[in-house]
């Protein structure tokens, strides 16, 4: 549980973004069922509200009834004029759904159903037991005061707005608790990595010192070339230890951006890389041009540079070549090495992630190159073609 | 003048429907007008289709039954004789009958 507190560690993108799918989806999900039952509650509601004003509209149906009955038996003696009502409108039809006379608003009426709203009006249709003028049915229309839609809003908008927040709540902790295994692997793994680059430190220097004693002191051949071996090693180890001290603690270290002359460092890390690039045989090319300087942190610049020397040399055969090119705006490392499948390109840069399993690593050299790049302002450009070459261009 | 009105009453009965000829001359002598039978079919059979076929199959076929009078005006008219119009007459009549009485484009 130790582990836990250490909340140093951050999640990778790509975990991210899952979770954040998840989220959304959940998110959406929510709201569909909601939205669901908001409508079913709306329906419920309004069939509450047609069912409470279906007596009042009953009474108004007779009072017409009433009147259609009158100008029936005395048609032929009193004006034909038919019954008019100020509290609603209404019409009537024949038996076979003729409209026999019609003061409604709405020419289209559903005579099959009892009450209904539509429109913003409330239709309610009652069939004669006889049938006065020859109607069969009565429709009686009001207009909808939208005093219960008003109110089905307010109490959607208050109960759904509470469910809403109270399940986004409950996707948090759910969210949360799925994080936490993941977030316990991740810590245990950073961990055991700071823990043994802690324990990698002291050893490296011992024998990188001593190596260069030893060469100072002796003078025969073959002891040197083996020394020079061993020296590989140890840088290799080293770059590693610094690789892993980067990730682990860059987030710590203050960024101290000077003015850099690139010429330099670049033949400066060629350089350190010689041994390395002498025991493969692998010729370089540089082509670098004067007086290109650039305003960042030096020793970000220089990890970002071995990393690319080192998978230039590590990813490269033996007696092949790579180019070193400085020009105004951008510098390219290339090896004519086995290159980058195409469906491999975008994943390169993740932590852990490696093209080529068929040498050593961890997979941590470019997703530093990006994390650095990143950071200074740099863009990194990826040039391959599977087992021909590797470019990688830094532009800024 | 004698002349001229015989001749327009000869005239008149040549052109009078067989609506007027044979339903609306013997209804003149009874004492409830034939409207009143027509709102009484409405307030039963309600459209046209309806109230036409029930006519119709009262007048080939009259019994007490299929009448549409209460069981007084029966006793005290009885029921009719059977129509002597042909089938295509008898529509016709009939039709006549609805156009004039019906109340669809009456109301205002």
């Amino acid at each position: 549980m130790s582990v836990l507190k250490n909340w140093d560690i951050n999640l990778r993108s790509s975990e991210k973004k899952t979770l954040l799918s998840f989220f959304i989806l959940y998110i959406f999900f929510t709201i569909i069922v909601l939205l669901l039952m908001a409508i079913f509650y709306f329906n419920t509601q309004k069939d509450l509200m047609l069912k409470d004003k279906r007596l009042e509209f009953s009474k108004y149906a007779n009072d017409e009834i009433k009147k259609l009955k009158y100008l029936h038996v005395n048609f032929d003696k009193v004006p034909r004029i038919y019954p008019r009502d100020k509290r609603f409108k209404s019409a009537i039809y024949d038996s076979i759904y003729t409209k026999i006379f019609s003061l409604l608003d709405s020419n289209k009426v559903d005579l099959n159903e009892d009450i209904y709203l539509q429109n913003g009006n409330i239709f309610y249709i009652k069939e004669l037991e006889s049938y006065y003028l020859g109607a069969k049915y009565v429709v009686i229309e009001i207009k909808d005061d939208n005093l219960w839609k008003n109110r089905v809003y307010h109490t959607l908008l208050v109960y759904g707005g509470i469910i809403l927040f109270v399940m986004l709540l409950m996707g948090y902790f759910l969210l949360y608790l799925l994080l936490r295994p993941m977030r316990e692997a991740i810590a245990l793994l950073d961990r055991f990595i700071k823990d043994t680059t802690h324990e990698l430190n002291t050893p490296i220097s011992t024998i990188l010192s001593n190596i260069e004693l030893s060469q100072k002191s002796n003078t025969d051949e073959r002891l040197q070339k083996r020394l020079d071996r061993i020296k590989i090693g140890a840088k290799t180890i080293s770059n590693l230890y610094q690789d892993l001290i980067f990730l682990t603690l860059s987030d710590k270290i203050e960024s101290r951006k000077e003015d850099v002359n690139l010429k330099e460092l670049l033949s400066q890390r060629v350089e350190y890389f010689s041994l390395s690039i002498e025991s493969k045989k692998i010729s370089i090319e540089q082509n670098l041009k004067d007086g290109v300087t650039l305003h960042v942190d030096k020793n970000r610049l220089t990890k970002l540079l071995d990393n690319l020397l080192s998978n230039a040399i590590k990813y490269n055969k033996i007696k092949g070549k790579i180019e070193v090119v400085l020009e105004d705006r951008y510098f390219y490392i290339k090896d004519n090495g086995r290159g980058i499948e195409k469906d491999k390109l975008e994943q390169i840069f993740k932590r852990y992630e490696r093209a080529d399993k068929s040498v050593g690593g961890f997979g941590i050299g470019l997703s530093i190159v990006s994390k650095i790049a990143l950071e200074e302002g740099l863009k990194i450009e990826i040039d391959s073609v599977f087992k021909k070459f590797t470019s990688v261009k830094v532009s800024w | 003048m004698k002349i001229f009105l015989v001749s327009f009453f000869l005239i008149f009965s040549l052109n009078a429907s067989v609506y007027q000829k044979n339903c609306v001359s013997c209804h003149k002598k009874l004492p409830i007008k034939i409207d009143k039978f027509f709102y009484r079919y409405l307030l039963k059979y309600s459209s046209a289709i309806e109230t036409k076929y029930a006519m119709k199959l009262y007048l080939q076929n009259p019994k007490k039954e299929n009448s549409i009078l209460n069981p007084a005006l029966l006793k005290r008219f009885g029921v009719k004789k059977r129509t002597t119009l042909s089938q295509k007459e008898l529509e016709k009549a009939i039709d006549e009958y609805w156009d004039r009485y019906k109340i669809f484009g009456k109301l205002k």
